[in-house]
């Protein structure tokens, strides 16, 4: 899933200022299951920001409303008729959503209240991790299934640096040197010799060194 | 409304499946652990007319299914619709007729649990009812087959009252088919009989010397003995039986003078049909109980009865399980004794049958439709034990409301009902690891009185639980479904449920649906609160019903400022506190401006629902937790704290002190601690009075 973050409130309090019918829209998928931008932290964004509008005596209304994914243009339709109806949007979908709220409605303000974070899975309830970089050309197959852009802190795809100690990362100690899980994990599945494979070099064209990147499919355009 | 309706009973929770009139249980257990004692017993009264008397000799079917019985022990219904119809506040809960009078007259012959059953609800309906009652006492059995010891006089005669008071005229001393006649009735205008006339007779053995003097018949004797005529018994008593009459018959004996009372029957311990605690209250009472016997004669000396030979029982039915006990001729066992009491089963006194036309059916009973409870007279219903035969209280109580219905239709001339045919589904089961997750609290019932007190006399044995233990026992109810329902629209399958239920109830497949066994849910409410698009609804406590409470609370307290002083806080208890109703009044009295709302665990407060309150108006908030001993979710306490402590960063976050919100645990005893309120108040006020100037 995409990772989500809610901003600091009061950042989110900042920009969202001077629009005084304000509409907190939700996004259902992943930004709500990243406990940043569901019905349940539109609701308590919602309240928190009448209690500092009301005590800086600030008019206005803020409203509420969430949409399945904010990344899809008919869910976004569907609330046409509030956004039409207020000063600005607060999306509290990712970068994606936010877009596609500024690309259907042209006219309005909208404003993002998370930052997209990464691409990754639960650890647990609560935690969240980074596991795919999205360079579009997958070398899972060479690393265990372990990916070196994504968890090597310097994006190495050459063995570890000289900072890797004890199976931890420089950077941080609670961050796992993943050229070591890579190791260890092809150790385990008797593979070692894989990385003895000489790689050839990556393709970066479908990653952002290609530009914007696009999906076209002609097999399956309406 | 027809066609494929789905199976109501399937979501029925196991207590109100039971329960021959399908008492909504839960509701009213439920209030009593919200402290709403008179709201309980308004729910109790609306659906049965004697809520004093079931909550004594009710035998109780719904604590045999009750779901808490799998995990411990059954909740205490009994004792708390006792608690509840017995407060107090009874006073003041009465019913009223719903209509004005129809006009129409209606009869009810018997004044026993269906009579009166069936005159309260007729009554309710509008029409005028009299009831004719062949004993010089209203009540039927219930005045003169169960002991006072088990069912006080002053308890039943304000039941009676009680259904008078809805207009119903009570006749006693007038016997059917002699005093009154069906013709005699309709001439003075009665337009529907409901006959009820119940068991007053006691069945024979058809054994040699069984009619000896010294020898008594069982329900004649309870009879006797109620209405306070002479009675006779020896030192030593044998009753023959093995059922609950037989179980009263001994407990009576020893309360008129018997000393050495045996009960002995055909049943094996575990085959006798008298209630376990029944049979275990006697034994106390030092009745001692020979199993597996039956008379072969009774003997004589001097033309008086003075023992009984007794033969082995072998077996007690036959291939097919029907009765046909079979004896060894050579186990003989002689009992000296001075007096027999026979009470093996009870019939009909139906000499008004022939002479009013009443069909009677071949196993001595009225005949009459098993669902519309109507007799070959179209104008005349039957119900009680009359018409099936020995059973409960609350079973005679049903055919009674069955048979209101019916006559209320039979006189507007609309069809009768057809009663509710859909099957009763088979009570489910709770898995073994539900069971293991549940945290365990023993059960608070009846205490019985000392025995040596008991056998005095006919004082009542059990007494009534306090305000204290009722509360305590209610808060033991596992709300069967009424938990956690997905909208599948909205569900994202995020599976926070499943990572959050205590109990691991809900489950996924592969492809993320996730299922929520509506019987294994426990309605703590953690999954609706943390699912992060809102796509759980509990029935208990809605998300929407505490953020309502949380307004209200706040709107309730718009008053002038001047005549309550001080900052407007919040202040959400657990119901699971050792608190009493008085607290809260005592509360509301001396600190007005604190706003209490109430919910069955802190666990359903979100950070939301404490920011409402400021958005509301408050000034403060504070959030008391029931004692971790009491707290039938102690996992959740983290999760709550977590909330507030969030919740005092937002508030720092819009400029309010993070002060001006608390978490605490509630004292063993009471709501909360004096000091610690003026201490809020002082704070909160301060803080509050700072901001407005």
């Amino acid at each position: 899933m995409i990772t989500t973050e809610q901003k600091k409130f009061e950042e989110i309090e900042q920009m969202t200022k001077g629009y005084n019918r304000l509409l907190v829209l939700g996004c259902e998928t992943c930004s709500a299951m990243s406990f940043a931008g569901g019905q349940r932290q539109v609701s308590e964004l919602a309240v928190a920001l009448r209690i500092a509008r009301k005590t800086a005596a600030q008019e206005g209304e803020v409203l509420e409303d969430a949409i399945a994914r904010q990344c899809e243009p008919e869910f976004v339709d569907l609330v046409m008729d509030i956004v039409a109806d207020c000063d600005a949007v607060l999306s509290l979908a990712c970068g994606a959503g936010v877009q596609m709220l500024a690309e259907r409605f042209p006219d309005k303000i909208i404003l993002p209240g998370c930052n997209t974070m990464f691409l990754g899975v639960t650890e647990e309830f609560g935690v969240w991790s980074e596991r795919c970089a999205g360079c579009g050309s997958c070398t899972l197959d060479k690393t265990g299934g372990l990916c070196p852009i994504a968890r090597c802190s310097k994006r190495l795809f050459n063995g570890p640096c000289g900072g890797s100690q004890n199976g931890k990362c420089e950077i941080n100690p609670d961050i796992a040197c993943v050229w070591q899980l890579i190791y260890d994990r092809l150790k385990g599945l008797n593979q070692l010799e894989k990385l003895q494979e000489i790689l050839p070099i990556k393709d970066w064209s479908n990653s952002f060194h290609g530009g914007t990147r696009k999906i076209v499919r002609e097999d399956l355009k309406l | 409304m027809t066609g494929s309706k789905p199976n109501t009973k399937d979501e029925y929770p196991p207590c109100k499946l039971a329960c021959p009139i399908s008492t909504d249980v839960r509701e009213y257990v439920q209030l009593i652990a919200e402290r709403r004692f008179e709201d309980a017993l308004h729910a109790i009264r609306k659906q049965n007319p004697l809520p004093r008397v079931c909550g004594r000799i009710c035998i109780h079917p719904c604590e045999t299914a009750c779901k808490r019985g799998d995990i411990d022990e059954p909740i205490a219904i009994t004792a708390l619709k006792r608690f509840a119809a017995d407060g107090p506040w009874k006073e003041t809960v009465k019913q009223t007729p719903e209509k004005a009078l129809s006009g129409y007259k209606v009869a009810v012959i018997g004044s026993g649990p269906a009579g009166l059953a069936a005159a309260h609800d007729i009554a309710l309906l509008g029409h005028s009812v009299t009831i004719f009652e062949k004993l010089p006492v209203g009540g039927g059995m219930m005045a003169v087959g169960i002991p006072a010891y088990r069912l006080p006089r002053d308890v039943l005669a304000s039941e009676i009252k009680a259904i008078e008071d809805l207009g119903v005229e009570l006749k006693t001393s007038a016997a059917f088919g002699e005093d009154v006649t069906l013709d005699g009735l309709r001439a003075e205008g009665y337009q529907a009989f409901f006959l009820a006339t119940g068991l007053h007779l006691s069945r024979g053995l058809n054994v040699e010397g069984e009619d000896l003097p010294g020898t008594l018949k069982g329900v004649e004797f309870l009879r006797d003995v109620a209405l306070g005529k002479p009675i006779a018994v020896g030192k030593r008593v044998i009753v023959i039986g093995g059922g609950n009459v037989a179980v009263d018959v001994a407990r009576t004996a020893l309360r008129v003078g018997a000393e050495d009372v045996l009960i002995v029957c055909l049943e094996k311990r575990e085959e006798m049909p008298a209630s376990d605690f029944e049979i275990e209250e006697a034994r106390e009472e030092g009745i001692t109980i020979l199993n597996c016997f039956g008379p072969k004669r009774f003997l004589g000396k001097n033309g008086k009865f003075s023992g009984i030979e007794f033969k082995f029982c072998t077996c007690l039915f036959d291939e097919k399980g029907a009765f046909c006990p079979r004896y060894d001729k050579t186990q003989l066992k002689v009992i000296e004794s001075d007096t027999a009491i026979i009470a093996i089963g009870q019939a009909a006194g139906l000499s008004f049958a022939n002479k009013e036309g009443i069909s009677v059916t071949a196993r001595g009973g009225l005949e009459a439709d098993p669902v519309t409870l109507q007799t070959p007279v179209e104008n005349v219903f039957a119900g009680g034990d009359v018409f099936h035969g020995p059973r409960t209280v609350t079973d005679a109580i049903a055919t009674g409301k069955r048979a209101a219905a019916a006559i209320d239709c039979y006189l507007k001339g609309k069809p009768l009902p057809v009663g509710d045919s859909t099957e009763t589904p088979e009570r489910a089961k709770l898995a073994p690891a539900v069971i293991e997750k549940t945290r365990k609290f023993s059960r608070c019932s009846f205490s019985l009185a000392p025995t040596d007190q008991r056998i005095k006399g006919f004082g009542e044995v059990t007494s009534a639980l306090s305000e204290e233990l009722a509360t305590k026992e209610a808060l033991r109810c596992l709300h069967c479904y009424l938990g956690a329902r997905i909208d599948r629209e909205k569900c994202v399958s995020c599976l926070t449920c499943v990572r959050v239920c205590p109990l691991g109830v809900p489950t996924t497949s592969k492809m993320g649906e996730i299922a929520i066994d509506p019987f294994a849910c426990q309605a703590c409410g953690m999954c609706a609160l943390e699912c992060p698009v809102q796509a759980i609804n509990i029935s208990l406590h809605t998300r929407g019903k505490i953020a309502q409470d949380i307004e209200d609370a706040v709107a309730k307290s718009q008053h002038p400022k001047s005549q309550y002083p001080g900052p407007l806080i919040v202040g959400f208890f657990d119901l699971h506190g050792n608190f009493s109703y008085s607290d809260v009044q005592d509360l509301g009295r001396d600190y007005p401006n604190i706003l209490p709302v109430m919910v069955f665990g802190l666990r359903r407060i979100d950070t939301s629902d404490i920011l409402k309150a400021f958005q509301y108006g408050a000034d403060g908030a504070f959030l008391a937790g029931c004692p971790s001993d009491v707290d039938p979710f102690p996992e959740a306490r983290e999760k709550t704290k977590q909330r507030a402590t969030h919740a005092k960063a937002v508030l720092q976050a819009v400029g309010l002190d993070e002060e001006r919100l608390e978490i605490f645990d509630m004292p063993n005893h009471g709501l909360v601690k004096k000091e610690k309120i003026v201490e809020l108040i002082q704070r909160i006020g301060t803080m509050a009075q700072a901001r407005s100037e």
